[in-house]
């Protein structure tokens, strides 16, 4: 990375751990997690496992979006309010660096308050290293996904507070109403619409591709037929695929609308 | 770099022509300010400076040579933007360590550049314990932090107190001394007319004027106020106040006790001041005043529109 982007990712990290929000959420959901942790000890060696895992998956995958979308939202939105984009790409820096930089610094951000709440509750629960590495992961990758489309609505919007409100709006659509929403349609349409396809479609999702693995992690590839899916867990590349593309594209499309804008 | 110009620009935002064909040449030691009102493409052009806003015709030629905003010409550029803020939980010191660090300088410059703002006791509080003209310093901090060889200020004097006016007043010196280019727009004419040496008028994304402001007062032809203190009111003060009120040229008469005003073209002045009656029996000062940029400004604006 470039010495002016190292600067940039550096400092956006910096003003992270300055943002009262992000520090109220993660931790709140460092606290929920060591709860978590907690009461799964107290059940006992075998419920632990059954119990932690899945609790930590749900958490996760509601917290986790939210902080991202948080930690995302403001990236550009911000610095047009403030009137500083303009000094910022007056520095010998591209606006692909100016994104890739603030997606990094940000990115580092989660990483950290996301490693702190889940291994705190997997160490109470005395889990194994392996299952903190997946649980960590996962997370981390559903984490950058929603990182990388808080910045596209932080680009696309001229004020702060319509981003704010867009960002929750995503987080309830993707992270509640879309899996209801699935839900809702295979009962309307009475067996019309492929379980193949809700699948597929949930799948597509970031929080629900994230659940799905997790699940399949800890239950096996059969709670998937359970559920009534009809899909089986994808392959590690299509997987890979899937979620580069919630990663990248969001970020593309950031940098192409920068570069049309008048900043 | 030796010589800056903006050649043909032209800028258009659907069917909004916001810059209409400017030629703009910033000369080597010359604090060049843009004046016009608002929406009449002062900032646009600016920002086609810094390569914010790429233009559909016309562009930036730097030693003759057509040049886009690179980052070559970015290490050479320094930008106080209008109604700058930042980010309110950092500190002073940690937001001009930001661009140091971004342009590859050294902490030491940090500090020369704290002291130079008059942040240097601030420099460890969080930006949003700052005044609007502590703000104003520390963009103008940034702004010069790696000694820029073209300075854009846009809107400096916004908020500034009389420290921070003094510490802009050096800044645009020290500049001047150095050869090197100041670009800034404003709309503070009263403020800033005796700190520039040239002045641009944009009017509706097209250069109306541009010259020094003497240039600019000639092309104006505004009447100066000559503002007399009589003795008294004496038979010769009679005569004098006479001779003044039927003389052609005086375009406003005002007398008022021992208080003479009147307003003549520029170039009545001698006249005005060999006139038969005007010697140390009638009056015991004279005060001169050429009009104020304001009032060139105003005058042009009327003129091109």
């Amino acid at each position: 990375m470039r010495r002016v982007a190292r600067a940039l990712a550096w400092h956006e990290l910096l003003e992270r751990t300055r943002d009262r929000w992000v520090l109220v959420i993660s931790a709140l959901f460092a606290l929920l997690a060591m709860g978590i942790g907690l009461y799964g000890r107290g059940l006992g060696e075998d419920a632990a496992g059954a119990l932690t895992g899945p609790s930590l998956v749900t958490l996760a995958g509601l917290f986790v979006p939210l902080v991202a979308l948080i930690l995302g939202h403001d990236a550009v939105v911000g610095e047009r309010e403030r009137n500083t984009l303009g000094l910022l790409f007056s520095l010998p820096v591209t606006k692909a660096e100016v994104v890739l930089a603030k997606f990094s610094g940000r990115l580092v951000a989660l990483v950290c308050a996301v490693t702190i709440g889940l291994s705190a509750a997997l160490l109470i629960n005395q889990q194994g290293g392996r299952f903190l590495l997946a649980m960590t992961g996962q997370t981390l990758l559903l984490g950058a996904a929603f990182l990388s489309i808080g910045i596209l609505i932080s680009t696309l919007f001229q004020r702060q507070v319509t981003a704010v409100s867009v960002v929750v709006c995503v987080w309830f659509l993707l992270v509640f109403f879309y899996d209801l929403s699935l839900l809702g349609l295979l009962v309307i349409s009475d067996g019309a619409l492929s379980q193949e396809l809700v699948g597929g479609l949930v799948l597509s999702n970031p929080a629900g591709l994230f659940r799905v693995q997790m699940l399949a992690w800890f239950a096996g590839e059969e709670v998937l037929a359970n559920l009534g899916l009809g899909v089986g867990l994808p392959g590690e590349l299509i997987a890979g695929l899937i979620w580069t593309g919630w990663i990248c594209l969001p970020l593309l499309a950031s940098i192409l609308l920068l570069n049309r804008a008048r900043s | 770099m030796k010589t800056i110009e903006l050649s043909g620009i032209e800028v258009s935002f659907a069917a909004n022509h916001v810059l209409k064909g400017v030629d703009l040449h910033c000369r080597k030691g010359e604090v060049m300010m843009l004046v016009g009102p608002n929406g009449a493409g002062k900032s646009t052009l600016i920002k086609v400076v810094l390569g914010l806003v790429k233009p559909q015709k016309g562009g930036l030629i730097v030693d003759g040579q057509p040049t886009r905003p690179n980052k070559d010409f970015k290490h050479c550029l320094g930008y106080l933007p209008e109604a700058v803020a930042f980010p309110e939980n950092l500190s002073g010191r940690q937001v001009l360590r930001f661009f140091a660090s971004a342009r590859g300088l050294k902490r030491r410059r940090i500090d020369e550049v704290l002291e130079r703002i008059g942040l240097i006791d601030a420099a460890k509080r969080c930006v949003r314990t700052y005044s609007r003209g502590m703000r104003q310093r520390l963009g103008l901090g940034i702004a010069i932090l790696s000694e820029p060889e073209l300075l854009i200020l846009d809107e400096p004097t916004g908020g500034l107190d009389q420290q921070g006016l003094t510490v802009l007043w050096s800044v645009l010196e020290e500049w001047r001394e150095k050869e090197r280019f100041v670009l800034v727009s404003s709309h503070d004419l009263t403020l800033m007319e005796h700190r520039i040496d040239r002045l641009c008028l944009i009017v509706a994304g097209k250069v109306r004027a541009e010259g020094t402001p003497a240039e600019l007062r000639g092309r104006a032809g505004l009447p100066i106020k000559v503002d007399f203190d009589l003795f008294g009111d004496g038979c010769r003060v009679h005569l004098f106040l006479d001779q003044i009120r039927s003389w052609d040229r005086v375009s406003s008469f005002r007398h008022e006790g021992k208080r003479l005003m009147v307003e003549i073209p520029p170039d009545a002045l001698l006249e005005l001041m060999n006139q038969k009656h005007l010697d140390e029996e009638t009056v015991s000062a004279i005060r001169v005043n050429e009009p104020g940029l304001d009032d060139v400004y105003e005058s042009l604006l009327r003129e091109v529109s």
